[in-house]
């Protein structure tokens, strides 16, 4: 998809005000700070060079040093009045406030001094030149249960060593895995650790509250490539196709699962389909929704779940159960 | 026919041109001098144009000022004052740079997406070198995308007005139209949450994004509500707020519920005090083949959902609220499928 002519306009006007600020930039270096290929820096160059005010006589146009440009750096020698770096409208500070608040809240635990330094600081000097609108949205991600745990992790990410890691699956069996860690993922709803297993011979998704223990290792991470995508939780189209009539109230199940279809009935109920590939993970669905079940096909499923409740009652004793 | 002008590079020349301006333009001044603007072939082309391209640049922070000059009667002109669209002085390092890039991508929604990458465009431009991402190497906070309603509701929150949309209330099933006052929007577990002020209801309440069905429709005019006083706001957000840490004891089975375990504390005058157990039935004859784990929470009913997937593997002994959150869903259970004959 060809880049957005706004996009395009804000990166070139970003640019000359820090060609103002910085004599003489290696183009690489510009692609690195503005986060494109050095031939968009090329053609980015060019198009300034031959704007300006109307006329567009040599001394109307944006200028470079022609003899500089030649050996690859960029030297501004004419701005046309564009030094002013542009400020932040209000939608735009609210969504960068708001998501390192976020950060700096959830991802506390797991920084080093340093880093949590570095990021008070950008907080700090973002919030002063935004003002206060970043209080419209207020984010709370996932705390990490186990916030060792975690900074176990983020000291294997830093270092790119590979990590031994004990984890209990939703059966509550719990396993020692070899792992070459790739992203530590933090959401709304909890963290995860998106990891090559080394048993599996795959990548896989570890949430970090299951993770029971973990240990950096000698060896170090050996790099995997995995699609964008692979750090989203989605059921495939293999598993069991369950359906569940819910009440109203149960809605969030609905809002909260991959659900494969939602159907909406006229008394307010309304039926979602999802595919099953872990029972274990259903039967706790349902343990939890039971309030608001009207109906599960197949009927096996809900027969499983009231069995698995009674035996948890029973172990309550007399007078519970 | 000439090459056309690429409109990135035609929107260049406007802000110059406007910049540069001693008193003002009017549209005929930039459609005969601004390079790019003798491409439109008609006067309606022209018009649309230049009515696009000046929405961009205030959409993008660029005020394009309207300026009237009674010597000229009802012709408009335009200007741009740089000073107006400055960035308040500010400097940053490549380490504040990455940390920023990293925030920049926490939002899955595209609009919040759109509005952070162009905020980072705009600081790169006053970072004093590339940014360091290895200072946050691994890291991915992430936030679900809020759906249509969330960009009307953002625009909202920020100018004061309110605003109409069709609701699912989760409770009733009932589908009606609100009118809110909308105060904040928080991202909290399971979804985007507004909270604001209902007009027909004259009370506070709290909407789900993913029920609001439909398009969100601003009312009336911006700023036209009083903003909610502090303690309305504290009241508001009350409920979605996490409360204080308490301990749950639990009777677990040995070897079991590893991930309840991992977070167990050992109570002492650092953690809250572990609740008491001397009423409660059976405890004596659970401990006996279970292990008595404390674990620190401060949701009962996300506690209570998290513990009945263990099943008999784990007895809530106390305190008292959480046990009966448990049972409640337990005792529910059981009846699914037509069970419970032994409740």
């Amino acid at each position: 998809m060809p880049e957005r002519a706004s996009d395009r306009l804000l990166r070139m006007l970003g640019m000359v005000a820090y060609l103002d600020r910085h004599q003489g930039v290696p183009v690489d270096e510009i692609a690195e700070q503005f986060g494109v290929t050095p031939r968009q820096v090329l053609a980015d160059v060019d198009t300034l060079w031959v704007t300006g005010t109307p006329g567009y006589l040599p001394y109307d146009l944006i200028d470079f040093d022609a003899t500089a440009y030649e050996q690859g750096v960029v030297r501004l020698t004419e701005s046309r009045g564009l030094t002013r770096p542009l400020r932040l409208g209000g939608r735009e500070a609210v969504a960068l406030v708001a998501a390192l608040r976020a950060m700096a809240s959830a991802l506390g635990p797991l920084l080093d001094d340093e880093q949590a330094r570095v990021l008070r600081s950008a907080l700090a000097k973002v919030t002063a030149a935004t003002g206060d609108a970043a209080a419209a949205v207020d984010v709370q991600l996932a705390s990490t249960a186990t916030p060792q745990v975690a900074a176990i992790i983020a000291e294997a990410l830093a270092q790119h060593r590979r990590l031994r890691i004990r984890y209990v699956n939703t059966r509550d069996e719990a396993s020692d895995r070899e792992v070459d860690p790739i992203r530590l993922v933090s959401e709304d709803e909890r963290t995860y650790l998106l990891a090559w297993c080394r048993s599996a011979d795959g990548e896989r998704l570890f949430r970090v509250d299951r993770v029971l223990g973990a240990e950096v290792l000698d060896e170090p991470a050996e790099d995997h490539s995995v699609p964008e995508a692979a750090a989203v939780f989605s059921p495939g189209p293999e598993g069991e196709l369950v359906t569940l009539h819910l009440a109203s109230p149960g809605r969030w199940v609905a809002e909260t699962t991959p659900a494969e279809a939602v159907r909406n009935l006229p008394d307010g109920s309304f039926e979602v389909d999802l595919r099953v590939v872990q029972p274990a993970w259903l039967r706790h669905l349902l343990l939890q929704a039971a309030e608001d079940v009207l109906d599960v096909r197949p009927a096996r499923v809900a027969q499983e779940v009231a069995q698995v409740a009674r035996a948890a009652l029973a172990a309550y004793g007399p007078g519970e159960g | 026919m000439a090459a056309q002008i690429d409109p990135a590079e035609r929107l260049l020349n406007l802000v110059i041109a406007l910049v540069n301006t001693p008193g003002r333009m009017t549209k005929e001044q930039v459609r005969r001098s601004v390079a790019g603007y003798a491409d439109a072939p008609t006067d309606d082309a022209f018009e649309r144009m230049f009515e696009r391209d000046k929405d961009t640049l205030r959409e993008l922070g660029v005020p394009v000022l309207t300026v009237t000059d009674p010597r000229h009667g009802d012709d408009i002109g335009y200007r741009v004052d740089p000073d107006a669209y400055a960035l308040p002085p500010v400097q940053l390092t490549a380490g504040e740079l990455g940390v920023l890039a990293l925030a920049a991508q926490l939002w899955q929604d595209r609009s919040l997406r759109t509005d952070s990458s162009r905020a980072l465009t705009k600081l790169r431009a006053v970072g004093e070198a590339p940014e360091a991402s290895d200072l946050v190497a691994g890291l991915a906070p992430r936030v679900r995308a809020g759906g249509d309603a969330f960009g009307p509701l953002l625009d909202a929150v920020q100018a004061r007005q309110a605003v109409r949309f069709v609701y699912r209330a989760a409770t009733t099933g009932e589908v009606r139209e609100r009118e809110v006052e909308p105060w904040r929007l928080l991202a909290r577990r399971g979804g985007w949450v507004l909270v604001g002020r209902d007009r027909h209801r004259s009370a506070t309440r709290s909407f789900r994004l993913s029920r609001i069905e439909g398009t969100v429709r601003p009312v009336g005019e911006p700023g036209s509500f009083p903003p909610p006083t502090p303690a309305e706001l504290d009241e508001a957000l009350a409920t979605w707020t996490a409360g204080t840490e308490r301990l749950a004891a639990l009777a677990v089975l040995p070897e079991r519920a590893g991930a309840a375990r991992a977070r167990a504390v050992v109570p002492d005058d650092d953690t809250p005090a572990p609740p008491d157990l001397t009423d409660v039935p059976g405890v004596e004859r659970l401990l006996a083949t279970r292990d008595l784990v404390h674990v620190p929470y401060r949701s009962t009913h996300e506690l209570a959902e998290e513990l009945v997937a263990y099943g008999d593997a784990v007895v809530v002994l106390g305190p008292p609220e959480l046990r009966a959150a448990v049972l409640r869903l337990l005792r529910t259970a059981a009846t699914l499928g037509g069970g419970g004959d032994d409740a």
